[in-house]
C-alpha cells in the first residue's frame, strides 16, 4: 500500500517516469504567465456577443436587428436569416454526409439559451449592449421540460447499450432476498473555471483558431470541413485550458460564428460566451433514471441484476448517458439484464462530463448493493467481497488487471472500517448524527494511436513536440519525465510543446485516454532518436565513442558512455558537437506499419481508431472504492463530508503527485455531484434558473476535508505500453453513491434522489 | 463613438493610462486594455472569485470594480507578485510545492487571495484558511492542496 504524502520536490529520481516531478508548467501558472485563449494580443479585435433564445420550443418568425445595427460601435449581426455558406463536418466516427449545409443558427429553436443570433462590433460593452436590442418574435410548440416531465413518454431503447446474460427475471424471482429501487439524478454541468469562447483570425483562406480544446486536430478538421478549406489551413492553438472535464473535445456553433463572422468582416474577432450562456452552448451530464432489481440468496451472493435506465437527450441529437455502465462489471453476477433508453426534450444535447455512464451507473448500483447488505444485515464490505467478480462476466475475457480487492481491503484498514456499528443512526456526536459509507467506481481503459517527436538540439536541450494537450492533468509534466528518463538527462534540459494542431497527432484528452496513447508514442520517438544518436556515436569517424569496440552506450546522470563505465563519457552537446550535427528530429507513431495517409488524419481527427476495453484478449479497467464518513445535523439535515479513504488500482503512476491531485479533483467533483449539483428547469419555459456559479452550487473549499488517496495498482501491460491505466475519469465514479450510503448510515433515511439536500433529510 | 474616460491606474507599483468607456470593470481594462491577462475572468458576476486582485492592499472582485473608481488607489495583480529579479513570492512557491492547482485558471485569484487572507490573519488553521479561501472556486479541486500551500507560506512568514 502506497499512501501519498505530500512530499518535497527536488529529488533527482522525480524526473523519470513514476516519479513525483512537480508540475512542469507551474512556473508559468503561478505567475500569470500562462496564456489562455482569450488573452493572445491579436491587431485590431472587433467583439463578438450570442443572444440566446427565450423559449423552449418554436420557431423564429421574426427577428429584427435593425435597433442593434445602428447602436455604437455595431459591425453585424449574423441571424437565421443569412445564409453562412458552410457545410455539416465529420462526425467524431470519421461519417460525413454529402453536401449538407451547417446551419449554427437555425429558425427553429429546440430548448431555451439555444444561440440564435451573434452581433459584432468595436468592444465586447457595445456588442452587449447591442444585442439586448434585438427584437425576435417566436411561433411557440408545445415541449418538454425534462425527463420527468408528464408527457416526456419511454423514449428510445438503445440496443447497442442493452445487454443480458443468463435468465435474470427466473433468477430473480426464484431469489429468497430481494430488492428493488428506482434512483435519479439532475442534470449536472461542467462549470470549468475558463468560460467557453475562441478567437479567431483569417490571412486569405487561413485559420488561425486561439480556442480550449481537449483535441486540437480533432477541432481543426471540423473548421476545415466546415469552410471547405484544406485541414493544413487551419490552426487550432490551445496550449493552455482552463479545465474542460469533457466539455472542450469539439467546435460548436458558437465557434462556427465567430469564424463567419471573421471572414465577413475581414479582421480577427474574440467571442467570449458569458457564465450564463456556457449553461446551454454545450451540454452538461444528461438528468437519469434507472430502476434496479437484485436477488440474492440468504447468505448474500448476488443471483440476479435487472437493470432499466433512462436519460434525456435533446430533440435534434442522441447522446446517451449510459445508467447501465457500470452495472455489468462490479460483481459476479450469473443472471444480468440491462437496457438503456434516451427520452428527447428540449434542451441541449447533453454530452460527456468526467465518468460519463460510469458515474450515474454506479450510483445505482452502488446504492442498490448497500440496500440490499441491509436487507441482509450484511456489512456493507462483506457482502462487495462476497460478490467479488472473478473475471469480467459481460464479455467472458479475464481481466488484464484488478485489485479492486486491494483497494477495498486497503482502504477499510486506511478508514477503520473494523470500528463502524452496523446500524443507522447508530453512531453520534452530540447532535449530530455519523455516518460511514462505501461506493466502489470503474473506468474502462481505452487506447488510441498517437504521434510525438522528439528533437535533440545542439546545445542539448531535448524537445517533446505533441499536438496533445494539457487541462491540468499533467501531460507538459509526464512528457518531460519520459524524454528526461531515455535521455538520462534533467528534467530542465527538456523543453515540451503542446497545444497546437501544427503538431503531430495525438488522443482526445477525453476518456482517460491520452497519457497511455501518448506516452507509448513519446517513448516510442525517444527510444528511436536514442537509438540513432548511439548509431552515430558508434560509427560516425568523428565520434569519440567510435573506436570503444562497445556494441551500445548508456544514458545516465547527463552523460552518454560505454556501458560499465570505461573509456570516453560525454555530455549531449559535445556528443552532438563532435557529430557534426545541429540536430536530430525523430517522429513516431504508434499505428500499425503501413498505415496510409489517410490512416493518419482519420487516427488523430476521428475516433474511427479508438480501442475499447475489450476489443482484445482482456476487459481492462482502473478501479476505485470510496470510504466516507458524513456528519448529519439531525436538526437542520445538513450534510457534511468530513473524512475520506480512497484507494485506486490505476496501474502504474506515471508521477504520483500529479495523480494523487487528479484523483482528488475527480473525488470532490462527486462530493459536489452528492450534495450540492442540480440543474434546474423553469417547467413554465424550460429556462436553466440556476444558470451562475452562485446558484449551481459547486464544491468551495470549506465543504472539502483532507482525502486520503491510496494507490493499490501494479503496472498492466496490456492497458498501455508503460502500465499506467486511467486516471482522471475514475475518481469520480463512485463517490456520490458512498456519500449517499453513509447518508443512510447516519440517518436511516435513503436518499435515492441526487443530490441530497436538506429538504429531503427533516 | 461612446463617449470615453481618461484615467490614470497605478498597477502593481506604475502608472498606466487608459481612455475607456466608463462602464469598463477593472478586469476588462487589464485583460482587454492593459494587456494584464494574469487575472482571470471565470464569471464576470462576482461569484467565482478567479478576478481576485488587491485594492489598497485588500482582495477585490475585479470584475465587480469600474476601472474609473480605483483611479489613486494601488492596485496590486499577480504579475507584480513576484520580486523584480523574479524571485517567487512564498505563496507562489508554495503553491507550486504543494500542487495547489491543475488547469491553472482559478490560480492568480487564488494566490491573491491566499496573500490577502495570510495578511489578514485568517491563515491561523486548516479550519480557518478553508472558511477564508472559500470565495475562489476550483473545479479541478486542488482544494487540499490550496490549503497546505496557505499553511506553508503562512508559517513561513
Amino acid at each position: 500500500m502506497t499512501i501519498m504524502e505530500p512530499h518535497k520536490h527536488g529529488d533527482a529520481s522525480d524526473g523519470v517516469i513514476g516519479g513525483r516531478q512537480s508540475r512542469f508548467e507551474g512556473g508559468m501558472k503561478i505567475t500569470g504567465a500562462a496564456t489562455y485563449a482569450l488573452e493572445y494580443p491579436v491587431e485590431g479585435l472587433a467583439h463578438a456577443v450570442l443572444v440566446q433564445s427565450t423559449v423552449p420550443a418554436g420557431r423564429i418568425v421574426g427577428i429584427d436587428a435593425s435597433k442593434a445595427l445602428v447602436a455604437p460601435g455595431v459591425l453585424m449581426v449574423l441571424t437565421p436569416d443569412d445564409d453562412l455558406g458552410l457545410t455539416v463536418a465529420t462526425d467524431w466516427y470519421g461519417n460525413r454526409p454529402e453536401n449538407q449545409a451547417y446551419l449554427p443558427l437555425t429558425h427553429e429553436v429546440s430548448f431555451n439559451g439555444q444561440t440564435i443570433a451573434a452581433v459584432v462590433a468595436e468592444t465586447r460593452e457595445q456588442a452587449a449592449e447591442a444585442a439586448r436590442l434585438i427584437d425576435v418574435v417566436y411561433e411557440e410548440t408545445p415541449s418538454i421540460a425534462g425527463l420527468d416531465d408528464p408527457n416526456a413518454g419511454d423514449g428510445m431503447l438503445m440496443e447497442n447499450l442493452s445487454s443480458a446474460w443468463g435468465d435474470a427475471e427466473a433468477a430473480f424471482a426464484a431469489a429468497p432476498v430481494k430488492i428493488e429501487a428506482e434512483y435519479t439524478t439532475p442534470r449536472e454541468y461542467h462549470v470549468a473555471m475558463e468560460p467557453h469562447g475562441l478567437t479567431v483570425k483569417w490571412e486569405g483562406d487561413r485559420l488561425t483558431v486561439w480556442e480550449p480544446s481537449q483535441w486540437s486536430h480533432g477541432m481543426a478538421r471540423t473548421y476545415a470541413e466546415w469552410f471547405g478549406i484544406p485541414y493544413e489551413n487551419v490552426r487550432l492553438v490551445s496550449p493552455f485550458i482552463g479545465g474542460g472535464f469533457g466539455s472542450k473535445a469539439a467546435a460548436l456553433a458558437y465557434s462556427a460564428l465567430a469564424a463567419v463572422a471573421a471572414k465577413r468582416l475581414d479582421r480577427p474577432v474574440k467571442l467570449a460566451v458569458t457564465r450564463p450562456q456556457n449553461f446551454t452552448s454545450y451540454g452538461g451530464r444528461a438528468a437519469t433514471r434507472q430502476t434496479i432489481k437484485l436477488g440474492a440468496t440468504e447468505d448474500g451472493v448476488l443471483q440476479a441484476i435487472i437493470h432499466r435506465g433512462a436519460s434525456e437527450t435533446s430533440t435534434y441529437g442522441v447522446w446517451p448517458e449510459q445508467t447501465g455502465a457500470a452495472t455489468p462489471i462490479l460483481y459476479k453476477v450469473e443472471n444480468f439484464s440491462s437496457q438503456h433508453r434516451v427520452v428527447p426534450v428540449n434542451t441541449v444535447t447533453p454530452g460527456a462530463l468526467r465518468g460519463p455512464g460510469k458515474n450515474p451507473s454506479a450510483y445505482g448500483i452502488e446504492s442498490a448493493m448497500e440496500e440490499l447488505a441491509y436487507k441482509l444485515g450484511m456489512d456493507p464490505l462483506e457482502i462487495r467481497l462476497k460478490n467479488y467478480a472473478d473475471h469480467d462476466y459481460q464479455s467472458g475475457k479475464p481481466w488484464s488487471t484488478r485489485r479492486l480487492r486491494e483497494a477495498l481491503t486497503e482502504g477499510a484498514d486506511a478508514f477503520g472500517w473494523t470500528r463502524r456499528s452496523h446500524a443507522p443512526r447508530s453512531m453520534r456526536d452530540g447532535k449530530t448524527l455519523i455516518g460511514w459509507g462505501i461506493g466502489c467506481g470503474t473506468f474502462p481503459v481505452i487506447q488510441a494511436p498517437s504521434e510525438a517527436m522528439i528533437r535533440i538540439l545542439g546545445n542539448g536541450r531535448v524537445e517533446v513536440v505533441s499536438g496533445a494537450i494539457d487541462m491540468g492533468q499533467g501531460t507538459y509534466t509526464i512528457l518531460a519525465q519520459t524524454a528526461a528518463e531515455v535521455f538520462g538527462v534533467p528534467v530542465s534540459q527538456v523543453d515540451v510543446r503542446l497545444g497546437d494542431s501544427r503538431l503531430p497527432g495525438s488522443a482526445i484528452a477525453g476518456g482517460s485516454m491520452l497519457a497511455g496513447s501518448i506516452l507509448g508514442a513519446v517513448h516510442k520517438a525517444a527510444t528511436a532518436a536514442r537509438d540513432e544518436l548511439i548509431g552515430l556515436a558508434l560509427n560516425d569517424e568523428n565520434s569519440p565513442l567510435r573506436d570503444t569496440g562497445a556494441n551500445t552506450l548508456t544514458f545516465d546522470g547527463g552523460r552518454i558512455s560505454v556501458p560499465r563505465g570505461e573509456g570516453p563519457s560525454l555530455t549531449l552537446p559535445e556528443l552532438m558537437a563532435a557529430l557534426g550535427r545541429d540536430e536530430i528530429e525523430i517522429r513516431r507513431n504508434t499505428l500499425p506499419d503501413g498505415a496510409s495517409a489517410q490512416d493518419h488524419h482519420l487516427a488523430w481527427t476521428t475516433m474511427a481508431k479508438v480501442q475499447g476495453p475489450t476489443m482484445g484478449d482482456y476487459s481492462m479497467h482502473s478501479w476505485c472504492a470510496h470510504f466516507v464518513e458524513v456528519r448529519v445535523d439531525e436538526d437542520f439535515g445538513t450534510v457534511r463530508v468530513s473524512r475520506m479513504v480512497s484507494a485506486f488500482d490505476c496501474g502504474r503512476l506515471y508521477n504520483p503527485r500529479l495523480v494523487e491531485s487528479q484523483w482528488r479533483g475527480g473525488i470532490i467533483m462527486g462530493i459536489g455531484q452528492a450534495l450540492l449539483e442540480e440543474g434546474l428547469v423553469d417547467r413554465r419555459n424550460g429556462r436553466t434558473i440556476n444558470n451562475n456559479v452562485g446558484d449551481y452550487l459547486v464544491p468551495t473549499n470549506a465543504d472539502i476535508p483532507h482525502i486520503q488517496v491510496i494507490s493499490v495498482g501494479v503496472p498492466d501491460f496490456n492497458a498501455s505500453v508503460l502500465g499506467g491505466k486511467g486516471v482522471g475519469e475514475v475518481g469520480i465514479v463512485g463517490v456520490a453513491p458512498a456519500i449517499a450510503n453513509a447518508v443512510f448510515h447516519a440517518t436511516g433515511k435513503r436518499v435515492r434522489d441526487l443530490p441530497i439536500t436538506l429538504e429531503k433529510l427533516i | 463613438m461612446t463617449r470615453t474616460v481618461q484615467l490614470s491606474l497605478e498597477i502593481n507599483g506604475r502608472p498606466h493610462a487608459l481612455d475607456v468607456e466608463p462602464r469598463v470593470t477593472l478586469l476588462d481594462a487589464l485583460r482587454e486594455h492593459l494587456a494584464l491577462t494574469g487575472t482571470k475572468k471565470g464569471c464576470d458576476q462576482g461569484q467565482c472569485g478567479a478576478c481576485t486582485v488587491h485594492v489598497d492592499g485588500r482582495r477585490v472582485l475585479a470584475c465587480l470594480t469600474l476601472a474609473a473608481q480605483v483611479e489613486g488607489r494601488k492596485i496590486a495583480t499577480i504579475e507584480g507578485l513576484a520580486a523584480e529579479n523574479g524571485d517567487l513570492h512564498p505563496v507562489q512557491a508554495a503553491f507550486l510545492e504543494q500542487d495547489a492547482f491543475q488547469c491553472g485558471y482559478c490560480t492568480p485569484g487564488q494566490i491573491m487571495s491566499a496573500v490577502a487572507c495570510i495578511r489578514e490573519g485568517h491563515a491561523g488553521s486548516q479550519e480557518e484558511i478553508r472558511e477564508y479561501m472559500s470565495g475562489n472556486l476550483c473545479r479541478c479541486g486542488a482544494y487540499n492542496s490550496i490549503v497546505a500551500a496557505v499553511r506553508e507560506a503562512a508559517e513561513a512568514a
